[in-house]
């Protein structure tokens, strides 16, 4: 018989699991299309970020800024349709401009991060500073709400087969992704740089290059939330988006993303993600306190990651031996 | 100099997986003397210093330490008795001053916390003992590698040591720096501190050293004492004189009459570490380069590749003028594997198969923009056959091969495509020797197929082995070209360290 593979195995383990406990802890509420549908939609607008970002953490960086970039183009898109008079024109130049406004913040990320070779930490982490406050000087602090037209609104509620269509942008966009990285050169090349970042560029990767498109991916992905967000909730402010970083960040370690670069896969991200949303739901079903949901959100994070590193601290500690045996094999010769 | 003996160690053994390393090695320090260690790659010079510091532990043998013996098992041990190591990568922490560097994890207390004042006087106390250009303020990230030498050789003194280690000194240092660290040599040994010296520069051994030890295959091949150190006869002592005559150690050059593929036209680079190199390699031909560390081989190289970008001069490609960059390198038919092979050569965490499809996107199938994956393994599958990596599993991660497997993969990436130049440099350091013989072969090969070879190699047995024509680098300038002549291991050497053959000295 074969031997199970465990370290495949277990996404799919914890996922049926986790799906397990909370159908016999709530099975009236929670095995419904509906709720499943819910639990998607709660994180859609993560996942959509996750599968641009996650660019970024495979070639070997990391981009903070992604939370209130969203902001930045949510209002962006609310400012535009509502000085516009709410116009179907003003959505579509509003959702052109705040798409513009995150591919140029994510191109200039990158440009600084490869031309001064400033840690991707700091540039994007002054960079969420940045967002947050021109968000605040364009808004002056005000919730500006967008509660027409219809074109505008219905992309966060309009539904489609009973999903909600951010569901489906979530998909399209994993699906482009994970295209782009498995089957493309770019893709390979992401992989390489992120893996070994000389050798790439000695087997002819152009190294920057593709570190800035990285940016630029993860920062239009951002947008296209921060849009998502803004259609859902029917308005924008300067908060909006704000702490996503962190929860994508998690959404990717889950699945397997190594912040060390060069590896990680977006079914991966799409699984941590979606594991995010089953802890919330949870949560939520099982009637756990808003004052008390972060805790235990967090700890259950720390659960999961931690048994994943387990895993692979496994791995490496194999991997370790093999190579100070190497290193005893050239000593010798 | 008293002959008063610091440090013996007789019939020392040591082997690794059966190999015998060191055989029956006798080595010994007189107190106040600077002792030069010498001898080919491989031939157990850093093992035994390793035994000396309690890295390794030998096999058989005694060690003694002023006339009684002892037992180093540890570092810490050898720190006890009074032996500092000197390494070729320093241990010095930038951002802290030369006092706290030098009295990292000793620091005087007072009340419990580091008395800073104390620190710094009794660094300036050794600094004025030694009359060191350094003050006990200074953050050694301020400071230039020669300057950081003098830190960490301070640090060896403030354990009282009596016996310096130094491991190849003057590898980073300019000539101005190496000039004033041979100057506090001679001071420390004035002093009463002995020093055992390792360098592959003659020059500098001649001209230190007191005494000079030299190990061959792991045996000691000879102790010289000053008066008898002639350059000449330590070269042939340290390649065995009675291997002279033998196949390997020389070789009947060749001419190549092939058109020329690569032609070089007075290369200099920004740095200065090469400048106005002119050279060709032909058509079917395989041009070795010899040098000692730091004579601005792999510079050179590397620029010609486009790793790195040349100041002037002209790199010609049949004829075609090229501003190189990998990336167009590639494209014009140049494959390139580097000096180090974990850092620049291949991706550890990626697949033979994903190793070898980098360089070669170009020749792979697509459907749109998508790569045919059959394609992708089949080419992987084709590279493996070429250079006959075992086991023969394309979808395992380089980076838990063996060394040997590795570089196949990172030569076997250039063998699936029409190349028309490879450069290869260090292409078998530490490997073992039956892959060796197989790149050496693959290495005929591709030059009796019509592609021009460039081979970097500091063994030179193996620059012996596959160059149809050499030529030896020196301080960043070609000193001699070796064609159509029987030239021997002695004959490079010699050009290597600047010693023209019969002179003495």
């Amino acid at each position: 018989m074969k031997k199970i593979d465990w370290e495949k195995m277990s996404k799919p383990i914890i996922l049926v699991g986790a799906i397990i406990i909370l159908s016999v802890l709530r099975p009236q509420s929670f095995l419904t299309a509906n709720n499943f549908a819910n639990v998607l939609w709660s994180v859609s607008v993560i996942g959509i970020m996750t599968c641009g970002t996650v660019f970024v953490f495979l070639a070997g960086g990391i981009d903070l800024s992604i939370g209130t970039l969203a902001g930045l183009s949510a209002i962006t898109v609310v400012e535009i349709i509502d000085k516009m008079g709410a116009t179907n024109a003003s959505v579509i130049i509003g959702i052109i401009a705040a798409l513009c406004v995150g591919a140029f913040a994510g191109m200039v990320h990158g440009l600084i991060i490869t031309r001064f070779n400033i840690p991707a930490f700091l540039v994007t982490f002054a960079a969420q500073s940045v967002y947050l406050g021109l968000s605040m000087v364009i808004t002056n602090n005000r919730i500006v709400s967008a509660r027409e037209p219809a074109l505008f609104t219905s992309i966060g509620s309009m539904k489609i087969l009973g999903f909600p269509l951010p569901i489906y942008l979530m998909i399209i966009i994993a699906l482009i992704s994970w295209f782009s990285l498995s089957r493309t050169t770019f893709g390979r090349d992401i992989y390489a740089v992120g893996g070994n970042p000389e050798a790439s560029e000695i087997s002819g990767v152009h190294v920057s290059k593709d570190i800035v498109l990285c940016y630029v991916f993860s920062g239009l992905t951002a947008a296209i939330g921060g849009i998502v967000l803004a259609s859902m909730t029917q308005q924008g402010m300067a908060s909006t988006g704000s702490g996503y970083e962190t929860q994508v960040i998690t959404a990717a370690v889950i699945g397997g993303v190594s912040l060390l670069g060069g590896v990680g896969t977006v079914p991966g991200c799409i699984y941590g993600v979606v594991i995010m949303g089953l802890i919330n739901n949870g949560l939520n079903l099982m009637s756990v306190p808003s004052t008390q949901s972060g805790l235990v959100q967090g700890v259950v994070i720390i659960i999961a990651v931690a048994f994943d590193a387990l895993q692979h601290q496994d791995q490496s500690r194999k991997k370790v031996k093999r190579i100070s045996e190497q290193i005893k094999g050239t000593a010798s010769s | 100099m008293s002959k008063e003996l610091l440090l013996e160690a007789n019939h020392i053994y040591k082997s690794f997986s059966g190999i015998p390393v060191l055989h029956d090695v006798h080595f010994d320090v007189r107190r106040g003397e600077v002792h030069a260690l010498m001898g080919e790659n491989g031939a157990g010079k850093s093992t035994l210093i390793k035994i000396i510091t309690g890295i390794y532990t030998k096999d058989a043998g005694q060690i003694s330490w002023e006339g009684k013996p002892v037992e180093i098992n540890s570092y810490q041990d050898c720190l006890n008795l009074g032996i500092s190591c000197i390494y070729q990568e320093l241990s010095v922490i930038p951002p802290l001053t030369v006092a706290q560097n030098v009295y990292l994890r000793k620091e005087p207390l007072r009340a419990g916390l580091i008395d800073y004042n104390k620190m710094n006087s009794m660094t300036q106390q050794l600094i004025d003992l030694y009359d060191f250009p350094l003050k006990p303020t200074t953050l050694v990230e301020d400071l230039g590698m020669g300057q950081r030498q003098l830190v960490e050789i301070l640090k060896g003194l403030s354990n009282d040591s009596k016996l310096l280690i130094m491991d190849e000194p003057t590898s980073s240092l300019s000539g101005k720096e190496a000039e004033s660290l041979f100057g506090i040599i001679c001071k420390l040994r004035d002093q009463g501190v002995s020093i055992i010296y390792i360098s592959h520069r003659l020059e500098e051994v001649y001209r230190l050293s007191d005494r000079l030890t030299i190990l061959r295959d792991g045996k000691n091949a000879a102790v010289l004492e000053k008066d008898e150190i002639i350059p000449k006869m330590v070269i042939e002592t340290m390649i065995g004189k009675e291997m002279e005559e033998v196949d390997d150690s020389s070789k009947e050059l060749r001419s190549d009459e092939g058109p020329v593929c690569l032609e070089v036209k007075s290369l200099t680079d920004s740095a200065n570490r090469f400048r106005n190199i002119s050279f060709q390699v032909r058509h079917g031909e395989i041009l070795g380069i010899g040098g000692l560390i730091g004579a601005g081989r792999t510079e050179i190289v590397r620029a010609i590749y486009g790793v790195d970008k040349a100041a002037s001069g002209e790199v010609l490609l049949d004829d075609e003028r090229l501003d190189p960059n990998p990336a167009l390198s590639i494209s014009k038919g140049i494959g390139f594997v580097p000096e180090d092979r974990r850092k620049q050569g291949f991706i550890p965490l990626l697949s033979t198969v994903k190793n070898v499809a980098l360089t070669n996107y170009d020749i792979i199938k697509r459907t749109g923009m998508a790569i045919d994956e059959n394609d992708e393994l089949e080419l992987s599958k084709k590279a493996i056959e070429a250079i006959d990596i075992r086991p023969a599993d394309p979808q395992k991660e380089v980076g838990t091969m063996s060394g040997g497997n590795q570089q196949k993969v990172v030569l076997g990436k250039w063998l699936v495509r029409g190349l028309k130049l490879l450069i290869v440099d260090e292409p078998t350091a530490g490997i073992d020797v039956g892959a060796k013989a197989e790149i050496y072969s693959i290495l005929d090969q591709l030059a009796s197929d019509g592609v021009a070879v460039i081979v970097v190699s500091s063994d030179l047995q193996e620059l012996l082995r596959v160059s149809h024509r050499i030529i030896v680098m020196r301080k960043g300038g070609i000193v001699r070209e070796f064609k159509d002549e029987t030239v021997t291991q002695a004959k490079i050497l010699a050009a290597m360290q600047g010693v023209e053959e019969g002179e003495k000295r």
